[in-house]
């Protein structure tokens, strides 16, 4: 009789034990840069490759349309436009100039041009040709390549009390 | 039984049936237990004890309900579970990346997530609910997750048209058609164009037999497996057309015969008058007034020559046409003269233009060519072929069918096998159990059996016909993506009518000028009505723009208007009539509705219009920073010195209105001008002129050294 409660038992815990400890699969984890929309090789270190995301990649393609004439030291077509311009324009990896801007003030500055915030005049606005959204993806994409690294500042203070 | 032992066994039973009672209610709690410890259930409740502890909780859990989330699309056949467990995808607080999987927000994209599911960009399985079967491959569901860097192959699913948000699509269309994919493939939205490969009707008047074998043994063009491409052995970013075919030495022998008797029209006469050979012959400035020739002929805007520079030989110029370094040592010189005077005369279809030759400078620039342009160790190890046999030739013509040849290369009388390749149009929905994968030790996966087989075509199937293409890893990947996108035709009509086709651009002007455009090929690198190449300018709506005169003048003697640019248009030698033929087309019928030449009067400016429109272009707006004027001012766009003498004043009103209404995709941000500045600035900017004068040979050298020193 003894037997059969130590099979009952075993039997039990065994039925227990089996359901409960079913293995998870791991989900996938790719390597960042195969699981990159696009990449930009760092501009101060070529062996370094940084993976953007849809928006920042957007926001690659845009500024090598629009912004590479004067604010890159190279540009497609050859030699940079930047040093024909006073005050010279910031290169766009600029992080210790750039990151202290606010968003706020790039998006600003951006669609309305350099006049309309007291700076140079020779940053023309680009509101009336880029949306508000291929605007961001700049701002995304210089955040992207900013050295040094560009650290967002703290979250804003919640508008809820916390729990 | 004795009763005692009948009482003893109820209760031996009892205990039984005690314990399998306990043993019933414990299995029957498993079913419960096990549904509670469901995957997609823990990722639930997970996600509500991640929540709590996030200052928006509330804004988080709005839509949560605690079973299963469902995007169900019946037009195209998707049922999208994945927001079971991917709950924060949409929410904008949880984009930042310290955020866990699989609660992260997905980076902001054109479509909505919550519309359009997540299966549809990534595949995947969509209506499984665990974890492993959503994402890998499974016997029930063999498409798994597309890797990331591949997924703007799904754009192209249903975007046929190509997206400036694509970049890494586009670049692999593109190669599929440069490359003469669809020589052997049927690509669908890759068309066939009139000449693949070279025309090789006439190839004996142009090449030797050993060349031809030398050629395709080794082609000039080749990637090493690094995907650096050289050119006769010079670095260059060109594209490798011609792939390597695994010949054996009888088959090159074969080939090689075959090609060398394909003689079917003779050189159309190609004497250069002997007055102008006895005067030139002895002079000792020949050779190097030809290449000054060559060089002010622009002709490498489209060809490019091995040039050592600091120790250093890399290829400058264009790759329109072919590379030309060796070119002396290739060609017959016969052929070469006949060729330059009509290209057409010897393939209709290719891209060269006509020029208008003179004997002399015909001549000069031939004796340049096949004196300068040569490597007498061009046909190093190619072995005495001697006269073809009839039996080489037999050979040579059935391997020329068989090996494909004839999918790419034309030879008049000889008729392709249509389809030789397999037909790719719905590759990149296949299964993998569809697949061949041979011995290759590879995944089993779509993705790395299409780029094993574009690395190697034998590694997947020892009997491939299809030549070895070598790659670096972003064409190699953007193929990959082309070829995933195309998942062949939609199945269900809602799904057609999601389809963004491809726009078919088109231009076929007639009468004089379509003659004229036809000899200059214009469209090789000027775009009309979104037809043409990129090189130079779009000039769908130059008849706007321009001044009649200007152009004609600027026809007959090209100048850069860009002081960046490095190519810039060749010297055709038109002749007057050419050049008004083409000007009066284009004022004409080359107009944009919103730039019509005749409707502002220049006679309405008045000077203090110019001096306020020049206080606007230097001080207000500093045009100077991107405009160059009398020599100072910016690279980005054209110089305006002889803005007066070159634009019409509507266009340039137009054009500050709106630059974007009229050339879409110009870089000149479009302002917010009140009409009193935009009269003002036109009114300046016709003052500004500047008489172009012929140039000097002394400054072409000049500026083609300067531009040969920015290199490419």
């Amino acid at each position: 009789m003894k037997f059969q409660v130590w099979i009952g038992a075993l039997l039990l815990v065994t039925v227990v034990a089996i359901s409960g400890c079913r293995k998870h699969a791991e989900a996938p984890k790719p390597d960042p840069l195969l699981s990159a929309y696009d990449t930009e090789p760092d501009w101060t270190d070529a062996q370094k490759i940084i993976p953007l995301d849809y928006q920042q990649s957007q926001g690659k393609r845009i500024f090598y349309q629009q912004c590479v004439w004067c604010h890159a030291d190279a540009t497609p077509a050859g030699p940079s436009n930047r040093s024909n311009l006073t005050p010279v324009p910031p290169v766009l990896n600029d992080g210790a100039t750039l990151n202290a801007e606010s968003d706020e003030f790039m998006q600003n500055i951006i669609t309305l041009g350099g006049s309309a915030l007291g700076k140079s005049a020779m940053m023309p606005p680009y509101g009336k040709m880029l949306s508000a959204e291929e605007i961001r993806s700049v701002m995304a994409f210089t955040r992207a390549v900013a050295q040094p690294a560009y650290e967002p500042p703290g979250r804003p203070a919640s508008q809820y009390s916390p729990k | 039984m004795p009763a005692e032992e009948m009482g003893k066994l109820t209760g031996r039973t009892r205990v039984i049936f005690a314990v399998s009672s306990v043993v019933f209610l414990a299995v029957l709690a498993i079913s419960p237990f096990k549904d509670f410890r469901r995957e997609w259930k823990q990722y639930k409740r997970s996600y509500l004890r991640f929540t709590q502890g996030r200052p928006d909780t509330k804004k988080l859990l709005a839509d949560y309900r605690p079973d299963i989330d469902q995007i169900w699309l019946p037009g195209m056949n998707v049922v999208d579970r994945c927001t079971t467990c991917h709950q924060g995808i949409t929410q904008a607080s949880l984009a930042d990346k310290a955020v866990p999987q699989p609660f992260r927000a997905h980076p902001p994209i054109p479509h909505n997530v919550r519309d359009w599911g997540c299966t549809v960009c990534h595949r995947g399985q969509g209506p499984a609910t665990e974890v492993a079967e959503a994402h890998e491959s499974t016997l029930a569901w063999e498409q798994p997750i597309l890797p990331t860097r591949f997924v703007q192959a799904s754009c192209g699913t249903c975007h046929y048209a190509n997206l400036p948000q694509t970049p890494q699509l586009t670049r692999g269309r593109e190669l599929l058609a440069e490359l003469n994919c669809q020589g052997c493939h049927r690509l669908p939205g890759i068309e066939r164009p009139v000449m693949l490969g070279p025309d090789l009707t006439n190839i004996g008047t142009k090449v030797r037999r050993e060349w031809i074998y030398k050629w395709l043994k080794e082609p000039r063009t080749i990637v090493d497996k690094d995907g650096d491409v050289t050119v006769n052995g010079y670095e260059t970013e060109e594209e490798p057309r011609m792939p390597k075919f695994r010949l054996t030495e009888t088959e090159l022998r074969g080939l090689s015969a075959y090609l060398s008797v394909q003689k079917a029209k003779a050189l159309a006469p190609s004497k250069i008058d002997v007055r102008v050979v006895a005067a030139w012959s002895k002079n000792p400035e020949l050779i190097s007034q030809g290449e000054l020739r060559f060089r002010q002929m622009f002709c490498s805007t489209c060809h490019s020559l091995a040039v050592t520079r600091a120790g250093e030989t890399k290829l400058i110029g264009g790759d329109i046409g072919p590379e030309l370094t060796k070119v002396g040592s290739k060609v017959s010189p016969d052929w070469l003269i006949a060729w330059l005077r009509d290209p057409q005369g010897y393939l209709p279809h290719t891209r060269m233009p006509r020029y208008g030759w003179s004997d002399e400078d015909l001549y000069k620039v031939t004796q340049y060519i096949t004196t300068k342009l040569t490597d007498s160790d061009l046909l190093t190890g190619v072995p005495q072929l001697g006269q073809p046999s009839e039996q080489e030739i037999q050979l040579g013509h059935r391997l020329f069918l068989e090996k494909g040849c004839a999918s790419c290369h034309l030879i008049d009388g000889l008729n392709p096998q249509r389809d030789f390749g397999p037909d790719l149009s719905a590759l990149g929905g296949k299964n993998a159990s569809d697949l061949e994968f041979g011995a290759a030790k590879i995944p089993h996966n779509l993705v790395s059996y299409i780029q094993a087989k574009l690395q190697d075509p034998t590694s997947v199937n020892t009997a491939a016909r299809m030549p070895q293409y070598n790659w670096n890893q972003s064409d190699l990947d953007a193929i990959t993506t082309a070829l995933l996108s195309m998942k062949g035709a939609p199945a269900t009509s809602a799904l057609q009518n999601l389809v963004v086709a491809r726009k078919e651009a088109a231009f076929h002007p007639s009468g004089l000028f379509a003659e004229v455009f036809e000899r200059y090929k214009c469209y090789t690198c000027h775009k009309f009505n979104g037809y043409g190449g990129n090189l130079a300018p779009d000039l769908t709506y130059e008849g706007s723009r321009a001044q009649r005169q200007w152009l004609v003048d600027f026809l007959k003697n090209p100048q850069t208007l860009r002081p960046t640019l490095v190519l810039r248009m060749p010297q055709f030698n038109m002749s007057d009539r050419d050049a008004t033929t083409l000007a009066d087309y284009m004022t004409m019928v080359l107009q944009h509705p919103a730039a019509n030449p005749a409707s502002v009067d220049a006679k309405q400016f008045t000077p203090p219009m110019v001096a306020l429109g020049k206080q606007l272009y230097e001080v207000k707006y500093q045009c100077q920073s991107c405009h160059t004027v009398g020599g100072t001012g910016g690279y980005v766009g054209p110089n305006l010195n002889n803005a007066g003498g070159w634009l019409t004043a509507a266009w340039i009103e137009a054009w500050l209105r709106n630059p974007q209404a009229l050339i879409p995709d110009t870089i000149e941000p479009r302002r917010s001008f009140t009409e009193d500045e935009i009269r003002a600035l036109t009114a300046y900017l016709m003052t500004l002129r500047q008489s172009i004068k012929p140039q000097k040979t002394a400054r072409i050298t000049a500026t083609h050294a300067a531009a040969q020193g920015a290199g490419r």
